[in-house]
Order: C-alpha cells, then structure tokens, then sequence
C-alpha cells in the first residue's frame, strides 16, 4: 500500500504541494488530478525519492522510498524519457538493468510485451526511427518491464490512438489484476473514469477533491436529467433549483441545483403527453473537474 | 553496487562500440605509423630526389686548381650535412655555350669566373634546384674563393684557418638539476609539442564526451528513469569513472600506435636517416642531458600528474554538464575549461622561454594547467621534483573538493530543465546541507 501523509513542499516561496495525504491500497487504481503546475509531478517525484526534501512522510508497504525500494516500482513519464539513439532492445535492457534485473529475464519479458503491443518487428530499430505512438509503447513497457509493486503513469495514454488506449487499457488491468498499485495522472477525464476508483484532484498544491470516484460523482450535487419530448422550456426554467435547460438534436438536457429539485420537474413532466424518455445522470468527471478546479483556480 | 558497474560499463561500451571511435582510431593509427615514418613513405611513393644529379664544373682559372678546391669541399659539405643526394661531380673542357645548348633536368653547370683578386660564379640548371643541395653548392663556391683570395693574397691557409676557427669551451653546470645540454631547449621546443598534445587534445575530448553523455540523457528526460533507479552520486560517479577510463584506453591505443610506428622504423625505416624524427638524435640527447636515467621518477610523476588532470577536468565536466539542459548551453558554459587547457599547452611548450620566472612555477602548481606544464618544466629543469608533489597534493585537494561540493550541484542540477540563471543556481545547491 502507498501512504502519503501531510506532504509539503516548497520550491523557495513557492508552496508546490500543500499538505497533501491519500492512500492506495494493492490493486488501486489512483487518480492523480489537476491542471498543469498543480503539483502532480512535483508529487510523483517525490514518491519516487527523485525529491527528497520535503514535509510530511510517504511510505510503501510501511517503509519509507528509497533507491533500495525503486527496484519494485515503474515509472512512465509524461514527456518521452527515451534514449532515442538506442535500439529498442538495448534501451529495454539499460532501463530493466537500473530495475535490478537480469538481461535474459528482461529479453523474454520485452518479446512477451512486443507481442501483446504487435511490435516485435520493432524490436532491433532505433527508437528514434519509431512513430510517437510506438515510442510511447516502448516507454510503456519500460516501465512495467519489472512487474512492479507500485506503477506510476503520468499521461499514459498522450500520442495513442483509440485502439492503442484498449491495448494499454488491458494490460494495465491485467496488472491490477496482479496486484500492482497503479497511480496516473491525465488530462483526459474519461480514461481517468475508466480506471481509477479513487482520485484526487489538485489545485495550486492542494487537494480541493479526494475519495472514492462513485462517491464523488453521487455527493455531487448538481446532476442532468435528460428529457426527450415537447416539453415547454420556459415552464422548465421557472421551477425553482432548476439552473439550466439545454436543447440538442436528440433531447433536453436540463441542469438541476441538486437531488431535491428532480421531483419538481417531473411533476411537470408527467403532464406532457409525449415523453419517451426521463433519466436523471450523474455528472461526469469531466463536469465535476472544470466546475470545481474553475472555481478553485479564479480564487 | 552492481548498478553503478552496470554504469560504467553501459557507458564505456556506447563510446567504444560506436563506429566513429573505430573509424577515428584507425585514422589516427594510421596516421601516428605514417608520421613517424614518413621519410619512408615519402621514399616508397617516389620522385625526382633519389635521381642522380651531375654537377659540371667550368672555369677559367689557371693560377690555382679551383675545381679540386670546389669539389673537396663539396664533397666534405655533403657529408657533413649527412644529405642524400646521389651526385657526380666532374670538371669540363667544354665551353659554357655547347653545355647549356646540351643541358639535362639532372644536370647542373657550375661556372668559376676569375674575378680580379678573387672568384665570381654561375650556377645555370634547367629547373630549380633543392634548396639544401644548393645550399651546399653555394657554401662549396664561398669556401673556393676564400682558398683563392687566400692564395693571391699570400696567406697561409693553416694561419687563416687559426684565426677563424672557433674557440674551444669546456661547459659545466654545477646544478644537478639543470640540463647540461643546451640543444634539449631545441628539443623541447619541437619534439615536446607533439608528446603533450595528446595530453591536451584527450582533457578536451573528456570534457565533451561527459558533457554531451550527460546533456543527451538530460534532453531526452531519460535522465528521469536513471535517476529514479540509481543516486545522483552513483550516475556522477559512473559518468566520471568512465570517461577517465575511455581516454586512458584511448592513450594506450596512441601509444601502442607509436610503439609500433617505431617497430616499422626499426625494420624498414632505417635507411632513411634524413627525417624531422630523428629518433636516436633525441634519443642521444636526452641521454646526455640525463633525462634518461632520471625517467624512473619523471614518467610516474607525469602519468600520476595527468590521470588527476584528468580527473579534475571530468568533474567540473560533469558539474557543469549537470546544470545546463542541452550540448549548447553547455557548450557555452564550458568554454572557460577549454580556454584554460590551451593557455597551459601554449605554457608547456613556450616554458624554455621562462627560465627561472617565479611566475611559471608557480603556475605549475595551478589544476588543469600542471598536467602539462609541471612535466615540462620538470625536464627542462627548471622546477624540481618537490614543485611537482606540490602539484600532485593541489590536484588532489582540488579533486576532493570538487566531489565534495560538485555532489551537491550534480544532486540540485541533474533533474533540472531550467537553463535560467545557471551560476546561481550552483550558488544555491552548494549552500544546501
């Protein structure tokens, strides 16, 4: 289990995180959210000892991160951290040799891995000769190439096309499957919906948003109810707690304040003759992102 | 620990498995074996100066034999001055204008003309002629008219000769220390050039080759994944220890190609006696000025002054390189390093210029420059053996300083991108604990 606790750090005055904590147990996936600068980095760096003068304690399995525990941890990061002068193999096997491994494990794990990702013919060219999505593949499997206890993914998914996503998408559950504690961040709001069961979404530093991802979106107060019929817009507006009603192609979609303003609106609606369809939704990650770190970013 | 030596070698093999050391090496192997015995090669590949030159003689002198004047000189000149040249010389009945009419490429005419009490000359050939070897005709002619002047002027020769000839020293230098032989400053001045620019030319190439590694791993933020797996300190380390062994195994390659540039000479060479690298000439005065007996302190003093060098240049190489994010900042950066190497080459080999200067030994004493110029300075004489213990002790508490402090920039520097600010920057990392 990862442990963060009351972590501060300052770059001078600069405060880059502020007193940030949250836990991810074996098997987790973790979101790690906020705009650029909002200190996502600055946190995975010092998860991964990269900094080291900081507040506050960050421990895996009970022990504090160290070079004697970054054998067991993976990590990907944002920007390509690629040797793009090496070949695939020998860059594989430089970063699985810093992971303590040896070089015909690694070999049989980087065929395994060519295989899954369908570039084994890739396997002896420069990798500066490969399109970003493959070098984003490469630095994939650079990263788990020791199966590691704790994953760490800053932007994972940045280059990949949607079938490229599906494929990084399987083995990432396969390895939550085995246990691994994945952490990641990204700026795409649905891959963070497709995996992450908890998250914490960071503004200037400091945690504005944290927990289980279902129970977020259920505390959230403002929801949707989509509506296709003809309704009376105008009628719609004037209930009270009623925030916005949008028109579309297909339906309505009406913006509610919060849970107790649904049964206002379908008193209404069950006067309309017509309706096919009343469903009240939960709002997206996405909507809960903008609206919460909008707001915590213009104070 | 296995990490760090996975480090090491990972590094050494990317710069000697790369085929610009293999192509460069066997250019300068090449090159090394060809220099040395380049009278040889100049030989194998031909030309007109291996043909036979015929030097006639005319003259219209018939009070004194001016050719047997001119071409016992002649040939006493060509000995002396150890030429080459094959030549045939030989004294003409023929008048000037038939010789000229009939003049071969190989030929050249000399003409001795009476000149009232002395002698006047021509000298008419086809093409030009090699200029030593018309030095020596020119020095023959002088030699012929001072014989001639002498004689019409009624001087005894043996008397001229006593007059002329050179006073007889008898030289001693009480000082142990000092060269004995003051032909080792012409020595020093041409041959030590050339043995210390490879000292120079591989402190260049260490602070280059561990910048560029370094500022590489930096741009592509691979340096991010290396650090993260293993301590600044043991990448810095690792970068050092490499790079120092690339050009200590990059120095053995020169020297096994100068060893076996001699072993050619040895064997095949060793007709050609007329070459800018007249090795056993060095040899012989370097034996006489006791260079020679005192090489059993000299080498190791030399080879200990220029792996701390080296050293010393590799990490402010890796100090520097950590602080900048691409090979032109540190580019920029690292200029001062090299300005320095070259004004302690230039030191090194004006250093028979500053005998005796206070200034010069005590610029033997500075890091980076004393590689080169306490060795020279230590065979010229002119510094002694505790001058270069003192070197050796500053470069060593030069070293120790740089790890200690260069560790905490490396720490501070090698996960930053920011090229803003760099002195500052160093400033700050050496205040932190």
């Amino acid at each position: 289990m990862l442990k963060v606790e009351n972590v501060t750090k300052y770059y001078g005055d600069l405060k880059a995180v502020d007193n940030l904590s949250f836990e991810v147990n074996d098997g987790e996936i973790f979101g790690l959210l906020g705009l650029n600068g909002a200190g996502k980095t600055t946190t995975f760096r010092m998860i991964l000892n990269l900094i080291d003068d900081y507040y506050g304690t960050i421990t895996l399995d009970g022990e504090k991160i160290d070079y004697s525990k970054t054998d067991k941890i993976g990590f990907l990061t944002e920007e390509r951290s690629l040797l793009t002068k090496m070949s695939v193999v020998d860059q594989i096997v430089f970063y699985g040799r810093l992971k303590g491994m040896s070089e015909k494990d690694i070999l049989k794990k980087l065929d395994y891995y060519l295989d899954i990702f369908k570039i084994s013919e890739y396997k002896n060219k420069k990798i500066k000769e490969l399109s970003k999505g493959n070098q984003q593949k490469i630095q994939f499997i650079s990263a788990i190439i020791n199966d590691p206890k704790l994953l760490i993914l800053d932007e994972p998914f940045s280059g990949l096309d949607p079938l490229n996503v599906e494929l990084f998408k399987k083995v990432i559950l396969e390895l939550k499957g085995k246990g691994t504690t994945i952490i990641f961040s990204s700026h795409r709001m649905e891959h963070v919906e497709l995996f992450c069961e908890k998250l914490v979404i960071l503004v200037k530093g400091k945690s504005v948003l944290e927990g289980n991802l279902k129970k977020i979106k259920e505390d959230y107060k403002k929801k949707k109810i989509k509506v296709i019929g003809s309704i009376d817009v105008d009628k719609i507006k004037k209930i009270k707690g009623v925030i916005d009603v949008e028109e579309t192609k297909i339906e309505y979609i009406i913006t509610i304040k919060d849970d107790s303003v649904v049964k206002k609106v379908f008193d209404y609606i069950k006067t309309v003759d017509d309706i096919t369809k009343f469903v009240v939704e939960l709002p997206s990650l996405n909507e809960i992102f903008v609206s919460i770190v909008g707001d915590k970013y213009d104070e | 620990m296995n990490k760090f030596y996975y480090l090491i070698g990972q590094s050494l093999k990317k710069k000697i498995k790369s085929k610009w050391f293999l192509i460069i090496n066997i250019l300068l192997f090449v090159g090394i074996i060809l220099f040395i015995n380049i009278d040889s090669v100049i030989s194998l590949f031909g030309g007109d100066f291996n043909d036979e030159k015929n030097v006639i003689v005319i003259s219209d002198i018939s009070d004194t034999n001016v050719y047997d004047t001119f071409s016992s000189s002649f040939n006493n000149n060509m000995e002396i001055l150890n030429n080459d040249t094959k030549y045939k010389i030989s004294f003409s009945n023929d008048n000037k204008k038939d010789i000229k009419k009939n003049i071969d490429e190989d030929d050249i005419l000399i003409n001795i003309i009476d000149n009232g009490n002395t002698i006047k000359a021509e000298v008419i050939s086809l093409d030009k002629i090699n200029n030593v070897f018309y030095q020596i005709i020119t020095s023959s002619l002088n030699d012929t008219k001072k014989v001639v002047s002498l004689y019409r002027s009624g001087i005894n020769i043996e008397d001229y000769n006593n007059i002329n000839s050179n006073i007889e020293i008898s030289r001693e230098v009480i000082n142990d220390d000092k060269s004995v032989d003051e032909n080792l400053e012409l020595i020093m001045g041409t041959i030590f050039p050339i043995l210390i620019l490879p000292i120079f030319m591989l402190s260049i190439l260490l602070v280059q080759m561990i910048g560029a590694e370094i500022n590489d791993e930096k741009t592509t933020k691979g340096m991010e994944i290396i650090i993260s797996n293993v301590s600044p300190k043991v990448h810095f380390a690792s970068k050092i220890i490499s790079g120092n062994l690339f050009v200590i195994i990059q120095s053995l390659i020169l020297g096994i190609a100068f060893g076996i540039g001699l072993i050619i000479r040895n064997n095949i060479g060793s007709e050609a006696t007329n070459s800018i690298l007249d090795f056993s000439m060095i040899i012989d005065t370097l034996t006489k000025t006791g260079i020679m007996d005192k090489l059993y302190f000299i080498l190791p003093l030399t080879i200990v002054l220029m792996l701390l060098t080296f050293l010393t240049y590799s990490l402010v190489a890796g100090i520097l390189a950590s602080m900048t994010t691409n090979i032109e900042d540190y580019s920029q950066i690292q200029a001062p390093l090299a300005i320095i190497s070259v004004v302690g080459y230039y030191l090194a080999i004006m250093s028979p210029m500053f005998d005796g200067s206070i200034l010069i030994r005590i610029a033997s004493y500075i890091p980076f420059i004393s590689g080169v110029l306490s060795p020279a300075l230590l065979m010229m004489g002119q510094i002694n053996i505790y001058d270069v213990i003192i070197s050796i002790l500053v470069l060593i508490l030069t070293n120790y300083l740089l790890i200690k402090y260069g560790i905490k920039v490396y720490k501070e520097g090698i996960l930053n991108y920011s090229s803003k600010d760099v002195w500052k920057k160093i400033g700050k990392a050496l205040k932190n604990k």
